[in-house]
C-alpha cells in the first residue's frame, strides 16, 4: 500500500475517487486534521431540551400503560434514534477530516455506551457521543472521562445511577415499603466503578483489587442524573430542562475512601479527584498505548510503536490531540508490513465513500446490525473489538459478498441516470478510478476483471469491494 | 464458467478441510468416534448459578439470598435438595431421560471478576488470560485430526473456535442475491489472499448447507428472533449429512446487575427462552441426537449475596449443564462448599469446587472417545486436572 492509500485508508475511512492521487502530502494531510477544534456533524442532532422532553414522555407514557400514546411516541423516538445515526454516518461518509472522525469513533467505542441496554441508553447513546465525547478529542484523556463519567447515558448504561451508599443518609433513611423487595434497591453496584477501572483507565492488569473496586463504586455513589424523571414529563408554559448530572448527597456513602492507595474525602469532589488520577495513572497510558497501536497499525502492532505512544501520553498527561501527532509520525503508521481487516462499519464507510455516495442512506442501522457492527451497539462494555480473529469469518466475508453485490447494482442505476459517483464526464463508469481507490497491488487478478468487458460493469463494481484487496486498511 | 460452483473449487484442488468437506465422502479415522457432536454454549455476561439451580438444602441460602431467595414451593426439584428456577422447566425432559447433569460450584482455574478475562481463559481453555489466542474448540479439531468441521452458529467467530484449523461461520442473514460467476470470480481474487481464502471456501461451502436446508424446507432465522428457531437452524445445519461436528452458540444478557428478579422475573424468563432453545434443539436433531452432546457454561458466577439494586455483581463459582443422550445418568454433581459466610470465596461468591476444563475433558472423552493424553492437548497445562471420565457412558 502507498503513503497516501495508508494515510486514506489506515487512518482515514476510506479513499474517494480521484483522492489518492490529489493528497499531496499524506502525513501532513493527517496532521492537519488534529489542528483545530473537534471535528463537526455535518447535521447536528435534536434540540436537547425538546428530546429531553421526549425522554421523560415516551418513559411517562410507559408508565402509565397507555399503549396508543405509547405507539404515537415510540415513532417519535425511532425518528430521533434514526436522525442521531444519520447525522454520524453521513459524518463519516462526506468528511473531509476521516482521521479525525476515526479518532472520535475509537474514543466512543472505547468509552462506549450500548444501545442494547435497552430504551434509555439507546435513546441518549447519540447525544452521549456528540456531548461526551466528540468535545474532548483533543483535550485531555481526563476531561473525556469525567464528562462520560457524568453523562445520563453512561451514569444509566452502568448502573451507576441506581447505587446508594450503604451509609447515606437515604440507605438509613426509615423505608416506607417493607419486606426484602425494598431493601434490594437500597446499596451499591459495583458495575460502573469495576468497568470504569478494568475498561476505561488502567485495564484489568493495572494493579487494583476487589476492594479498589469497592471503594471506588462508594465514591461514586450520588453521581446521579437530572431531569429524567418521567414526572417531571413537561408541562403546559414550563420551560423544557435538559437532562444532566446531578449529585445527590442524600445517596452519597460517607467518609473518606481510598483507592489504589491514595485517599478522596467524601462528597462529588472525591469522585471528580479519583478519576483524574485514575485517568493520569501511569497503568493508563501503557493500557490506552497499547490499544491505539493494535487499532491503527496492527493486531500485532511493535513494542517500539507502543512505547514511542506511552511516552507522549505521560509526558502530556493524556493530551490526546499530541498523541494522534505522535500516532501520525511513528514509522511502523507507515509501514506497508502492517495492515488491519477493516471492521463493517469502516467497510461500509469506504464503500459509500468510494462511490462519492453523499449520504449514508435510509437503511443503514439494519445493514450494520446484519454486519454485527450497530452503531452505538456493542455486545458489551468492553465495545467492539478490532481484530482481525474477531471479524474476518466466512460469514462476514459472504455478507460482504452479497452486499457489495445489492450496493453496486444500486450505484450502477446510479451511473445509468448520470448521478452518482466513480461517473466519469460523459455517465460511464470510470472503473479506473475504481481501481485507483481499491490500491490493487501488481499482478491482482482484480485489475483484468475491472477492465473486462464482458462482466457486467456492476458486477465489477461489487468484485472490487467484495474482493480481499478492499477488506484490508 | 460452464462447471457449477461444487465443480469448480474441486477442480481448483481446493477442498481443504473445513467446510470444504461438505458434500464429499468422509474419510474415517479409528482413534475419534465419527458420530459424535458437540455443541458449545456461551452465556457472556457471567449468569447466576445459584438463581438458576437453587441450593434450597443449604442452612445459610434463604437468609444469604435475601430478596433473591425464590419461594422453595414454586421450584422444580431435581435432587439433593437442588431445585431449578420454573423457567428452566424444558429441562425436566431431559433430567427425566437421564440426558441432563447440573454441574455446581464450578468455575474457570483462574480467579478473575472480569468478564473478559474470563471469557477469555474459558474460551481457549487455558488456565490463565495470557497465552495462545486459540480456542480449545479449534485445538480439538486439530487433535481430531483436522477431519472434523467447526462451525460458529450466529456468533461471529467466537475465540473458542479461533485457531488454525478453518472454521466456517453461519448466520442466516441475507444481503444480496449472488451469482454463480460473481463467486467464481471472487474465489480466483481470494486465492491471491493467504489470510482470507480459507475462510472464503467455507462461506461457499455454508451456502450449499444453506440450500440443502432450504431444500429440507428450513426456517432461516431473521434477525432478531427467538434462541429456539437459532437452536433449531443449529440443528439442521449440524444434521446434514456432512455437517459440522462441533458448534460454537452464544447468548448474552445475563448480567444482572439490577432487578434481576425471582420467579416470572427478568432472569428467570430469560433462562426460559434458553431452556426452550435447549429443547427444540433436541427435537430438531431428531435420530441424531443420538452422540450428540450440549455443554451450556458461563464466564463466572456472580456475588451469593444481592447487591443494592435487586441484582448481583461478578462473582466467582456458578452453575452448568451437560445435556446429550450419552450423560451418564442424571445428577447434580457438585462438591458442595457452602454458604456460610466463613465457606464463601472471599466472604462474597460461591466458593468453587470444580475445574470446567475437569468436565469439559469427561465431555470430550464421553463424546469423541478422546484418550486422557488427546484431551490434555486441548486444554495446555490441564495434566493435573482429572477430567470427569465418569461424566458420560
Amino acid at each position: 500500500m502507498s503513503a497516501p492509500h495508508i494515510a486514506l485508508n489506515r487512518f482515514g475511512l476510506g479513499a474517494r475517487p480521484g483522492e489518492a492521487a490529489r493528497l499531496g502530502d499524506p502525513r501532513g494531510w493527517l496532521l492537519s486534521q488534529v489542528e483545530g477544534g473537534p471535528p463537526s456533524l455535518v447535521a447536528r442532532g435534536s434540540d436537547p431540551a425538546a428530546s429531553a422532553d421526549l425522554f421523560r414522555s415516551f418513559q411517562a407514557a410507559l408508565r402509565s400503560g397507555d399503549e396508543a400514546r405509547v405507539a404515537e411516541l415510540r415513532r417519535e423516538v425511532q425518528t430521533h434514534g434514526q436522525g442521531e445515526m444519520a447525522s454520524v454516518l453521513t459524518t463519516r461518509v462526506v468528511s473531509d477530516r476521516p482521521f479525525a472522525e476515526r479518532w472520535v469513533a475509537f474514543w466512543s467505542n472505547h468509552l462506549c455506551v450500548s444501545a442494547l441496554d435497552g430504551f434509555q441508553t439507546a435513546f441518549l447513546a447519540g447525544a452521549y457521543e456528540r456531548e461526551a465525547i466528540r468535545p474532548h478529542v483533543f483535550g485531555r484523556f481526563e476531561e473525556m472521562v469525567l464528562a462520560s463519567a457524568r453523562h445520563p447515558a453512561m451514569l444509566q448504561y452502568l448502573d451507576n445511577v441506581r447505587s446508594v451508599g450503604p451509609g447515606s443518609v437515604a440507605a438509613r433513611r426509615p423505608r416506607r415499603g417493607r419486606g426484602p423487595a425494598a431493601d434490594a434497591l437500597r446499596g451499591l453496584n459495583e458495575n460502573y466503578a469495576r468497568e470504569l477501572l478494568e475498561l476505561h483507565t488502567v485495564g484489568v492488569n493495572g494493579g487494583y483489587e476487589q476492594e479498589d473496586v469497592e471503594q471506588l463504586a462508594r465514591i461514586l455513589t450520588g453521581w446521579g442524573v437530572a431531569g429524567a424523571g418521567p414526572e417531571r414529563a413537561a408541562t403546559a408554559g414550563a420551560r423544557a430542562e435538559e437532562l444532566g448530572f446531578r449529585f445527590n448527597p442524600l445517596l452519597h456513602e460517607p467518609g473518606r475512601k481510598s483507592v489504589m492507595g491514595r485517599t478522596y474525602p467524601e462528597g462529588e469532589e472525591g469522585g471528580m479527584a479519583v478519576i483524574r488520577d485514575l485517568a493520569r495513572h501511569p497503568s493508563t497510558a501503557r493500557f490506552l498505548a497499547e490499544k491505539l497501536a493494535t487499532h491503527f497499525i496492527d493486531d500485532a502492532p511493535p513494542a517500539a510503536a507502543i512505547e514511542t505512544l506511552e511516552r507522549t501520553w505521560l509526558e502530556t498527561e493524556g493530551d490526546l490531540r499530541r498523541t494522534a501527532r505522535t500516532l501520525v509520525e511513528l514509522d511502523a503508521a507507515w509501514d506497508a508490513d502492517y495492515r488491519k481487516f477493516r471492521t463493517p462499519q469502516d467497510w461500509f464507510v469506504a464503500v459509500l465513500r468510494a462511490v462519492d455516495a453523499g449520504e449514508a442512506g435510509g437503511n443503514f442501522p439494519q445493514i450494520l446490525q446484519q454486519l454485527r457492527h450497530p452503531l452505538w451497539g456493542p455486545p458489551s462494555p468492553k465495545g467492539f473489538g478490532d481484530l482481525r480473529r474477531e471479524w474476518a469469518d466466512s460469514d462476514a466475508l459472504m455478507n460482504r459478498a452479497e452486499l457489495a453485490r445489492t450496493l453496486a447494482r444500486r450505484a450502477g442505476r446510479g451511473l445509468r441516470s448520470g448521478r452518482g459517483a466513480g461517473t466519469a464526464r460523459g455517465g460511464g463508469p470510470d472503473l479506473r478510478a475504481l481501481a485507483a481507490v481499491v490500491a490493487l497491488d501488481a499482478g491482482d487478478p482484480l485489475g483484468g476483471m475491472l477492465t473486462d468487458g464482458s462482466i457486467p460493469v456492476d458486477e465489477r463494481i461489487a468484485l472490487a469491494f467484495a474482493g480481499p484487496a478492499f477488506q484490508w486498511r | 464458467m460452464s462447471m457449477d460452483r461444487r465443480e469448480f473449487l474441486h477442480s481448483a484442488g481446493m477442498c481443504l478441510g473445513g467446510l470444504a468437506t461438505f458434500g464429499f465422502p468422509e474419510v474415517h479415522f479409528a482413534n475419534v468416534r465419527q458420530d459424535g457432536r458437540l455443541v458449545f454454549v456461551l452465556l457472556r455476561g457471567g449468569f447466576d448459578g445459584l438463581a438458576a439451580v437453587v441450593p434450597t438444602f443449604d442452612p445459610a441460602w434463604r437468609d444469604l439470598r435475601g430478596s433473591l431467595a425464590a419461594d422453595p414451593d414454586a421450584l422444580l426439584e431435581l435432587a439433593d435438595g437442588f431445585a431449578l428456577t420454573p423457567g428452566l422447566a424444558p429441562l425436566r425432559e431431559f433430567w427425566e431421560r437421564d440426558e441432563l447433569m447440573v454441574l455446581h460450584a464450578m468455575a474457570i482455574p483462574y480467579r478473575t471478576r472480569s468478564h473478559f478475562d474470563g471469557q477469555a481463559i474459558l474460551e481457549t481453555g487455558l488456565d490463565g488470560p495470557e497465552g495462545s489466542a486459540d480456542g480449545w474448540l479449534n485445538r480439538l479439531l486439530s487433535v481430531m485430526e483436522g477431519e472434523r468441521a467447526g462451525i460458529s452458529i450466529a456468533a461471529g467467530m467466537p475465540r473458542s473456535l479461533t485457531g488454525p484449523v478453518e472454521v466456517a461461520s453461519w448466520s442466516p442473514t441475507e444481503l444480496g442475491v449472488v451469482e454463480d460467476a460473481y463467486l467464481d470470480r471472487l474465489s480466483i481474487l481470494y486465492r491471491s489472499d493467504e489470510a482470507l481464502q480459507g475462510r472464503f471456501e467455507a462461506a461457499l461451502g455454508m451456502l450449499d448447507v444453506g440450500e440443502e436446508m432450504d431444500a429440507m424446507g428450513g426456517q432461516p432465522r431473521r434477525p432478531g428472533a427467538d434462541a429456539g428457531s437459532l437452536f433449531r437452524a443449529a440443528a439442521q445445519l449440524m444434521a446434514a449429512p456432512g455437517g459440522p461436528n462441533v458448534a460454537a452458540m452464544e447468548f448474552s444478557g445475563w448480567d444482572t446487575h439490577a432487578n434481576q428478579g425471582v420467579v416470572g422475573g427478568n432472569l428467570d424468563r430469560q433462562l426460559g427462552r434458553l431452556a426452550e432453545g435447549l429443547s427444540a434443539f433436541r427435537e430438531a436433531m431428531a435420530e441424531q441426537w443420538a452422540g450428540t452432546t450440549v455443554v451450556v457454561m458461563t464466564e463466572f458466577g456472580r456475588t451469593a449475596r444481592p447487591n443494592g439494586t435487586g441484582g448481583t455483581d461478578h462473582g466467582t463459582a456458578g452453575a452448568g449443564f451437560v445435556l446429550g443422550s450419552g450423560v451418564a445418568r442424571r445428577a447434580v454433581v457438585s462438591d458442595w462448599p457452602g454458604l456460610a459466610d466463613n465457606q464463601l470465596y472471599e466472604n462474597r461468591d460461591l466458593a468453587p469446587t470444580l475445574d470446567t476444563r475437569a468436565v469439559l475433558k469427561g465431555v470430550l472423552a464421553g463424546t469423541f472417545d478422546l484418550t486422557a493424553a488427546q484431551a490434555d492437548r486441548v486444554f495446555p497445562g490441564s495434566a493435573g486436572v482429572r477430567g470427569m471420565w465418569e461424566l458420560m457412558t
